[in-house]
């Protein structure tokens, strides 16, 4: 089955535990925290008048928490109202910037449920039709700054290939069509990734979006290339590997060792739910009062596959 | 500073007659327009700098730097060449660098060697705004040095070191002891000689029954005498009446004195003013902002001379607050109460006494014990409409008296106008202001001016401490930051501020956690009225839902240094540092921002670490390694020509490649 995690709006939720870290250092830790805490928060609150808002209600497993929900696309950790309003303004107030991690080891023939499902629940989380900008992570890609020649290792162990960039670039370009997206943008790319990937593009990406540990030390040649292709070079603080295997076992793991006590404790417990899980992609949005600078809305979902019914990876 | 009107000003025996008058009026204006302007919704963050400066001539031959009094010409100049470039750009002329920019505006200051200087127009927060902040300063700088005299040309020093002294430190000379200031050390020809700003000196002095009053205390060196009596002070003289003042105790011992508006007024700020979307958004970054304005005064230290001598103290802040403190013995509770109306804590100049938010976060133990009102005004804005909060506020700024008052104006009252508002509103000089819409112009909504910054050396500093402070409240904004403390510990703030080296040696009070409690998931997100839940049981504004009893307020703050303010601890505050980086990993900042703002940043981290100098720091440096300072605190005419150039080279290279002041900018000598 699917585990659908959420964290609901991160801004206004308590400590963003992020900001006490070092900034410029690459980190997963908020999606990690602020997952944590709308479980325990979620846990502790009286849920009643959220329950049953989208789909049955919850039951079908007998060992399913009250806090979650379990719907046809997939069991909600916590369950998710989405009949609250999205956002407080009009849409054309807003820049909404989603930023989409396709996980390692997840076979990209599954890349194109996967981008669907995530953006649906943006929309859905925020009550809009579209975004502004889809910024999408592959797996694998490392930008370094101090050398901008030996980027393309293909050889690296969870690298992705550029065939199947390029095959997901497709289905961000009909998303594009439907007028689901507005802009494209990838990650992590340096200039010959992007010089390699542009002719396959029908739709250009407008953004590349790099991780800098010293963002003044750029390449030349990507500064350059960039500027030529009119393409915007953002900065981001992103971990590549946002959410490894280990941490989401840990996460839903029984509450005994810190988890929300989804997963069962043990092969023969009844505590929980058996099985593998395999996380195959993470989604972040983000809504900024375009005008005010003002940051809204900001959350993550995240997607898990759990159980015998893991799909083998063909 | 705004338009200056101009009519007949009242002597203070006649102005004080029509306080009441201005002052009812002054309420009437501001009820009309609060209720013509409540409502206004959505206006977008624009923001702007005002940057000051002081205009110094340099005698290269005599060694001597002085001020220079041409203001009234440089501005003129400035005028001229203003309209022809608006002329020109219209015609499609541009200026290199600054092509879409408009030209900035200049504005007079209390100080006749004082030069002011805006943007041409206000600053979105378009990131790509962002990065013209500091050019444009440049910009600004250029453009008064064009019209000034060769050897003239504006700093950024908060004070001229010599001001006051008994040498010729303005050009053209005039002699002390006119009949507006009375001032034994300046003369009148030192103010503005616009007549609002002779008639605020001498109104301020006649309210006050004698000359202001500063007193410094003097920074004791190896050689300095002890006790330190101010040598400078002339205890002979008979001219006016207030001569007497020092006879009678004006000027202490171990202090150095000061009797004029000008040493107060006379001093350069940084100060940013923001545009809200609302007026509530504005209420909330009022109170917001006001405990960091001693943080940040702390922060950009830089006034460590008066009148010749290195004092005690690293700010300008209690100077101008002496040097505009219109109070009579009985509201200073020097005498009993008979002819006023109550004691009063604080001068016009001080740090703020409310809070203004109709946030559910805010306590009841939060607000000023000691605030004084005026009951009858709180009543007739509440009778007005007005929430008690903020009639509360405007009934104590309107417990002063108007000082400068036009004849002309009070003929009849026009409720589409502002000026009796404004004259008690812009006499309140509070370290935080909050600024509702003029009523003249419907593209403006409400603001709240942050005031409490030192101008610094050079316009890197500048944009660093204006922009900073911008994404301050960009994060309080998206995070629904809480930096509530109690006014008391604001006060008490502002005063540990002044302490020699405070940036690096003292504590001060602030709040520990700035996040509220978690909310109730999937709670809406931010709505205009202020945080989407509450978590307060003694709110000062209404009966918020039932929740947790709150611990007690002293539990909420402790004392902290300012290295942990700005750069947080590990298990206590996250720091405003981390808090504004945490905003920019939010938001899609390009990477040439970026690597500005990061610049900007590491300046402020550094400052607040001790890595870099303050300006306060950096010129004490340079007195004491002067080789004709005999450590008795003395700042000689030469140490101050020497001081001024080397201010300039700071001002050019800004410490680059090991050159003068890489202390304050760059840590190292590289």
């Amino acid at each position: 089955m699917k585990l659908i995690l959420s964290t609901s709006n991160i801004m206004n939720s308590g400590p963003p535990s992020v900001i006490r870290h070092p900034m410029m250092q690459k980190s997963n830790i908020e999606l990690i925290t602020s997952l944590r805490s709308n479980f325990v928060a979620s846990q502790t609150l009286d849920n009643t008048g959220v329950d049953g808002a989208n789909c049955a209600a919850n039951g079908q497993h007998g060992n399913v928490a009250s806090w979650t929900e379990n719907c046809e696309d997939g069991l909600y950790i916590p369950a998710v109202d989405f009949s609250q309003h999205g956002l407080a303004e009009e849409r054309d107030q807003y820049d909404i910037t989603v930023k989409l991690f396709y996980l390692p080891g997840i076979p990209a023939s599954r890349r194109c449920a996967h981008t669907r499902e995530a953006i649906d629940l943006v929309l859905r989380e925020l009550h809009v039709k579209s975004i502004d900008l889809l910024i999408v992570s592959f797996p694998g890609i490392l930008f370094d700054a101090d050398d901008d020649s030996d980027e393309e290792g293909s050889d690296a162990s969870g690298e992705d290939d550029f065939d199947s960039m390029v095959q997901t670039w497709r289905v961000l370009e009909s998303l594009h069509e439907q007028g689901v997206i507005a802009q494209m943008g990838v990650a992590e790319f340096g200039s010959e990734r992007l010089a390699r990937f542009l002719p396959h593009t029908q739709v250009k990406p407008t953004v590349d979006q790099i991780n800098l540990k010293d963002c003044c030390v750029v390449p030349k040649s990507l500064i350059l290339y960039a500027k030529q292709e009119k393409i915007q070079l953002l900065t981001h603080n992103d971990c590549n590997d946002i959410l490894p295997v280990g941490m989401t076992r840990e996460l839903l793991g029984p509450k005994d060792q810190g988890g929300a006590g989804i997963l069962a404790s043990a092969p023969d417990a009844n505590d929980g739910i058996q099985g593998d899980v395999e996380p195959q992609w993470v989604v972040k949005y983000t809504a900024v009062v375009k005008d005010r600078g003002v940051v809204e809305n900001k959350g993550y979902f995240a997607l898990a596959d759990v159980g015998t019914c893991v799909q083998s990876r063909s | 500073m705004g338009l200056l009107a101009l009519g007949t000003a009242l002597e203070w025996p006649d102005a004080r007659l029509k306080a009441d008058q201005v002052r009812q009026w002054g309420i009437e204006q501001l009820l009309a327009n609060w209720r013509r302007a409540k409502g206004k919704e959505r206006d977008a963050l624009l923001w702007g700098d005002e940057v000051e400066y002081l205009v110094v001539a340099l005698d290269d031959a005599a060694r001597k730097a002085r001020l220079s009094l041409a203001q009234a010409d440089i501005l003129k100049s400035l005028a001229h060449d203003e309209a022809l470039w608006t002329a020109d750009s219209a015609a499609g002329g541009q200026h290199p660098g600054h092509e879409e920019e408009k030209p900035p505006h200049f504005h007079p200051e209390f100080g006749r060697f004082m030069l002011e200087a805006t943007p041409g127009e206000p600053w979105g927060i378009g990131f790509k705004d962002l990065l013209k902040v500091e050019s444009n300063m440049k910009w600004r700088r250029e453009v008064a040095k064009a019209h000034m005299a060769p050897n003239e040309s504006p700093i950024t020093l908060t004070t001229f070191p010599r001001l006051g002294t008994k040498d010729d430190y303005i050009q053209p000379y005039y002699p002390p002891s006119g009949p507006a200031l009375r001032s034994q050390f300046v003369p009148d020809e030192i103010a503005n000689p616009h007549i609002r700003f002779p008639t605020l000196a001498a109104n301020i002095r006649s309210r006050r029954g004698r000359k202001v009053e500063l007193n410094v205390p003097v920074f004791k060196d190896v050689n300095t005498p002890s006790p330190f009596k101010d040598p400078t002070v002339d205890y002979d003289l008979h001219l006016w009446p207030e001569d007497a003042d020092v006879r009678n105790g004006a000027a202490k011992d171990d202090h150095v004195y000061m009797d004029a508006m000008a040493f107060g007024m006379g001093s350069c700020c940084l100060q940013i003013t923001f545009q809200a979307k609302n007026m509530t958004e504005g209420r909330k970054l009022y109170d917001q902002l006001s405990p960091l304005g001693p943080i940040l005064l702390a922060l950009t230290a830089a006034t460590p001379i008066y009148k010749g001598f290195l004092v005690d103290t690293d700010v300008r802040w209690n100077q101008i607050s002496a040097a505009v403190d219109d109070r009579t013995p009985e509201e200073l509770g020097e005498a009993p109460l008979k002819h006023d109306r109550w004691r009063i804590p604080k001068s016009r100049y001080a740090s703020n006494s409310t809070y203004i938010s109709q946030d559910p976060r805010l306590r009841k133990e939060y607000l000023d014990p000691d605030l004084v009102v005026d009951e009858q005004i709180k009543k007739r804005l509440m009778d007005g409409g007005m929430d008690e909060l903020l009639a509360t506020h405007f009934a104590h700024l309107f417990i002063r008296d108007p000082l400068v008052i036009f004849s002309e104006d009070l003929k009849e009252l026009d409720l589409q106008k502002g000026d009796h508002f404004e004259n008690l509103q812009s006499t309140n000089w509070q370290h935080m202001r909050f600024k509702p819409p003029p009523s003249e112009k419907d593209d403006i909504g409400w603001r709240v001016e942050f005031r409490s910054m030192e101008i610094q050396m050079t316009d890197f500093e500048n944009a660093a401490f204006s922009i900073f402070i911008v994404l301050i409240t960009r994060a309080i904004l998206s995070f629904d930051l809480n930096f509530y403390l109690p006014i008391p510990r604001t006060t008490e703030n502002m005063e540990t501020a002044h302490e020699r080296n405070a940036v690096l040696e003292s504590k001060f009070y602030f709040r520990k956690d700035p996040f509220g409690r978690r909310a109730p998931r999937h709670a809406g997100p931010h709505s205009s009225h202020g945080s989407t839940f509450s978590s307060t049981t003694s709110s000062a504004v209404n009966t918020p839902p039932p929740s947790p009893p709150l611990g007690p307020v002293e539990s909420e703050y402790e004392l902290m240094t300012i290295n942990e303010i700005v750069n947080g601890c590990s298990d206590g505050f996250p720091g405003l540092i981390p808090l504004v980086e945490s905003y920019l990993n939010s938001v899609n900042v390009d990477v040439e921002t970026r690597c500005f703002l990061a610049s900007y940043l590491d300046l402020i981290r550094k400052r607040a670490d001790g890595r870099l100098w303050t300006g306060a720091k950096w010129i004490r440096e340079f007195v004491a390694r002067h080789p004709s300072y005999k450590h008795d605190s003395v700042v000689s005419e030469e140490i101050t020509y020497d001081l001024i150039k080397a201010v300039e080279e700071v001002t050019a290279k800004e410490g680059k490649n090991g050159s003068i002041g890489w202390e304050l900018l760059r840590g190292k000598k590289e």
